[in-house]
């Protein structure tokens, strides 16, 4: 909050161009669920894992963060970054939302941006600031990764859900930091499953979620040979495949990998049994998602908000790819 | 407020839910760059479709049934993303334009969308700024913002007027208003009261005599109002029995050369006409059918041979010409046949004096004409009666029982309430106002509201509440219930 009146102070422009981005479709998500393409390594296999709902009903908490570009002044970007955070306890689902906070940055400030992740543990390999239209989502997964804190301390035997997966070691995804968020969660006895909507992770050419087609749910597929590590990128988790109800859909499911394998098949069980799971995705995750995202209408709120409250005059520029291509430009002016 | 659209003669306007702005509204768009406002009337207010908002409302629809949550929301960014979700789209119609302080009718000039100031405007300021208040004010009750509405006598003068609405709406209310209105700057006025609701305008509602007391003259058919058949010529008798007693053209030809025959004679009793068929040397069939309009004149008891006790209309006409006066033609428990005489009787009467210079003019109040009133005198009424110096108010509650021709001839519509879709077609055919302000406004108004439109508002339609009387309420529904307490 106090990052975001910062930035928001320092705003040294007469007008907010509003973002090219046709509000009547809805605004997609900055924060890009963390998936990277690591080689599989042979001989690798797929076990089924066939589940069974757990009567043992538990606390489920979701966690989600949306970040979404405003506009631009003379001299930044404005974007807008909110959190959610969903929970089903006795048969009764609940939520906070956190923000929206909106952000100036600027060239000027990104350094002390930066510098925030740094102590945060969201440092780079080359050591310099990432560029303006970068530091959006970084914000983003910053909040993220603080509710997730909040959470991982706060909770006690709960399934944590979190939306992405536990691939750590990228610029949003610091070993250390994850490693922590895991380890506090697996001392107070919550097991953390991550989902990823999108993966890119293949194995024999195939998409590895087009392997749980056939199989039969509730069941996950456990995907073995997965190098641990490559590079700076690392694995926290184990790589599943959940099918968890009849659909079309499945899921890549991360779970914490130093807890045991046991205990993290039957969070899974458990997870069944205390929340609804529509297409194999959990409602509360399903809920973190939609009461984090930005609605075309919030867009339009917040853009009023900063000009009300900074003094900027709302102006439109002229489309420069809509002068010289007219019906033939594509997509929003970078 | 911003302007959005324009279409036609509609305009869109976008507006903040804290514009406070309703329907019926006046706007007043200015461009000053060119000098010139554009006169506008809100006749709707609908939720402006601002994107996402179906998600927006999905979301918070979840959230109503069994999902609980809060908003931490330190920097109060919520209250404008609801600003956003409650922004309001006036639909409005193009009244006039102001060129250079002047009333301009023409609406095909375009404001500037950006530069435009948009700003609600009193119906009176309105008027002041075209110009529209004379002398001679009615005061017809309040606009929405409290300020009194005021008509002026010149408004009804030589017009045609309607003052229609649902049952119970405040129809007759008005229509007693206006009568007093008239009178009050000395003019004739003649109610044809259906239902004997204006026999209390000389009353205070408490039951004693008001300032009218001496200027309304209530006369009932067969008691204080009779006639002697030497006070009317034969084209009066000749429209009774024609018209009201449906004599045929034979039978016609016969009763002139009785009638021609009793002229010369100088003998117009009912007994010396009743005499008169008996001995005439005519067809048997064409004597039984004199005879039979003969009883319906004398049974009707509207007749009579006593010259001292028949009512004269030039009398009473005198009485009012100097401080004006109502003659309230009590209807009320009068047949139809009999109510027929009485009214050609009285509508012959008034032509022949207006016709004679005897009588200025007057204005002609009429309940539910249809029940009363013959198909050809519709037609009489808009275009050739007026001449004479009868201008006629009429007051229905069925719509179209006027004939279309009779709306869009009209000069000013007093419109209340009407949820039939059918009675706002009707009414929405009139030539002084556009469909679709009479649909949109007439069907929201509260009892004892009004739309005014017409010359009466200077084509500048407006919503009124109609203002209270001190007269003694006459015509009230009878209720079984009226005194038990409910449970």
């Amino acid at each position: 909050m106090k990052l975001s009146l910062n930035s928001m102070k320092n705003i040294k422009s007469n007008y907010l161009q509003p973002t090219e981005k046709p509000l009547n479709k809805p605004p997609t998500e900055h924060i890009e669920n963390s998936t990277t393409t690591l080689g599989i390594q042979h001989p690798s296999t797929i076990k089924t894992i066939p589940l069974e709902q757990s009567l043992d009903e538990k606390t489920v908490v979701a966690v989600d963060v949306s970040s979404i570009r405003i506009g631009e002044t003379e001299t930044g970007v404005l974007c807008a970054i909110r959190g959610a955070i969903a929970w089903r306890e006795k048969n009764r689902y609940k939520y906070q939302r956190i923000g929206p906070f909106p952000f100036h940055i600027t060239e000027q400030n990104k350094k002390e941006i930066y510098k925030l992740f740094k102590n945060h543990g969201f440092e780079t390999s080359d050591h310099r600031a990432p560029s303006i239209n970068y530091i959006q989502a970084r914000i983003g997964n910053l909040l993220e990764r603080w509710l997730q804190l909040g959470i991982s301390c706060s909770a006690y035997d709960t399934i944590i859900l979190w939306d992405g997966s536990m691939t750590a070691g990228m610029a949003d995804s610091a070993v250390d930091e994850m490693s922590r968020l895991l380890e506090i969660a697996r001392n107070r006895l919550s097991t953390v499953l991550a989902f990823s909507k999108n993966t890119t992770l293949r194995f024999s050419g195939h998409k590895l979620t087009d392997y749980a087609e056939k199989a039969e749910p509730p069941c996950l597929l456990q995907i073995n040979g997965f190098p641990l590590c490559s590079g700076p990128v690392l694995l926290l988790g184990d790589v599943y495949v959940a099918k968890l109800t009849p659909g079309v859909c499945s899921f890549r499911l991360d779970i914490d990998r130093k807890v045991p394998r046991e205990r993290g098949i039957e969070a899974v069980q458990s997870l069944l049994g205390s929340d609804l799971l529509v297409q194999s995705y959990p409602e509360t995750l399903r809920l973190a998602h939609i009461f984090s995202t930005f609605t075309a209408t919030e867009v339009i709120g917040i853009q009023r908000f900063i000009a009300h409250q900074y003094g900027l005059k709302i102006v439109t520029r002229p489309n420069v790819r809509r002068l010289l291509f007219g019906p033939f430009g594509k997509g929003a002016e970078n | 407020m911003r302007l959005y659209k324009k279409e036609g003669n509609t305009l869109q306007i976008l507006s903040s839910p804290s514009d406070n702005v309703e329907k019926g509204d006046y706007l007043l768009v200015e461009d000053t760059n060119v000098n010139r406002k554009m006169i506008t009337q809100i006749i709707d207010v609908q939720f402006a479709s601002v994107p996402g908002i179906l998600e927006e409302l999905l979301r918070d629809s979840t959230t109503e049934e069994q999902i609980y949550g809060e908003n931490f929301d330190p920097l109060g960014v919520s209250s404008h993303i609801n600003h956003i979700q409650d922004a309001r789209m006036l639909i409005c119609k193009i009244r006039g334009a102001m060129v250079n302080d002047k009333l301009h009718v023409n609406s095909s000039w375009l404001p500037c969308r950006s530069k435009s100031g948009i700003t609600k405007i009193s119906f009176n300021s309105l008027l002041e700024r075209v110009g529209g208040n004379g002398g001679l004010p009615i005061n017809v009750g309040e606009t929405k913002d409290g300020s009194p509405l005021n008509i002026t006598a010149h408004d009804l003068d030589g017009r045609l007027n309607i003052i229609t609405g649902k049952k119970g709406t405040g129809k007759s209310h008005l229509s007693k208003l206006l009568v007093l209105g008239l009178v009050d700057y000395g003019a004739t006025v003649v109610v044809l009261d259906l239902n004997g609701e204006y026999a209390g305008l000389g009353f205070s509602a408490k039951g004693g005599g008001n300032q009218y007391s001496d200027k309304v003259h209530v006369l009932t058919p067969g008691a204080n109002f009779r006639v002697s058949l030497s006070q009317m010529g034969l084209s009066v008798v000749l429209k009774i029995l024609i018209h009201a007693l449906g004599l045929p053209g034979t039978s016609t030809r016969e009763f002139k050369h009785i009638w021609k025959s009793l002229s010369q004679q100088g003998k117009f009793t009912l007994h010396d006409l009743g005499e008169a068929i008996r001995r005439c040397s005519c067809n048997m069939h064409v004597r039984d059918a004199l005879f039979s309009r003969y009883h319906s004149l004398v049974n009707s008891g509207f007749f009579t041979d006593n010259e001292e006790s028949a009512t004269s209309f030039v009398k009473l006409f005198e009485k009012t010409k100097k401080d004006g006066g109502a003659l309230v033609i009590n209807l009320k428990d009068v047949s139809s046949v009999d109510r027929q005489i009485v009214l050609e009787y009285t509508l012959g009467t008034l032509v022949n004096l207006l016709d004679q210079w005897k009588i200025k003019s007057v204005f002609l109040f009429a309940e539910e004409a249809h029940l009363y009133l013959r198909e050809t005198y519709w037609e009489d009424i808009v275009t050739r009666m007026r001449h004479f110096g009868l201008f006629t108010n009429f007051v229905t509650n069925q719509p179209d029982t006027i004939k279309e021709n009779i709306y869009r001839q009209a000069d000013s519509i007093f419109l209340f309430n009407f949820t039939n879709e059918r009675d706002l077609e009707t009414v929405s055919k009139a030539a002084r106002v556009d469909a679709e302000t009479v649909k949109s406004i007439a069907q929201e108004l509260p009892p004892h509201h009004c739309l005014l439109i017409g010359k009466a508002v200077k084509d500048f339609p407006v919503m009124a509440k109609v203002r209270a009387l001190d007269i003694k309420t006459m015509g009230q529904t009878r209720l079984f219930f009226e005194n038990r307490v409910s449970a």
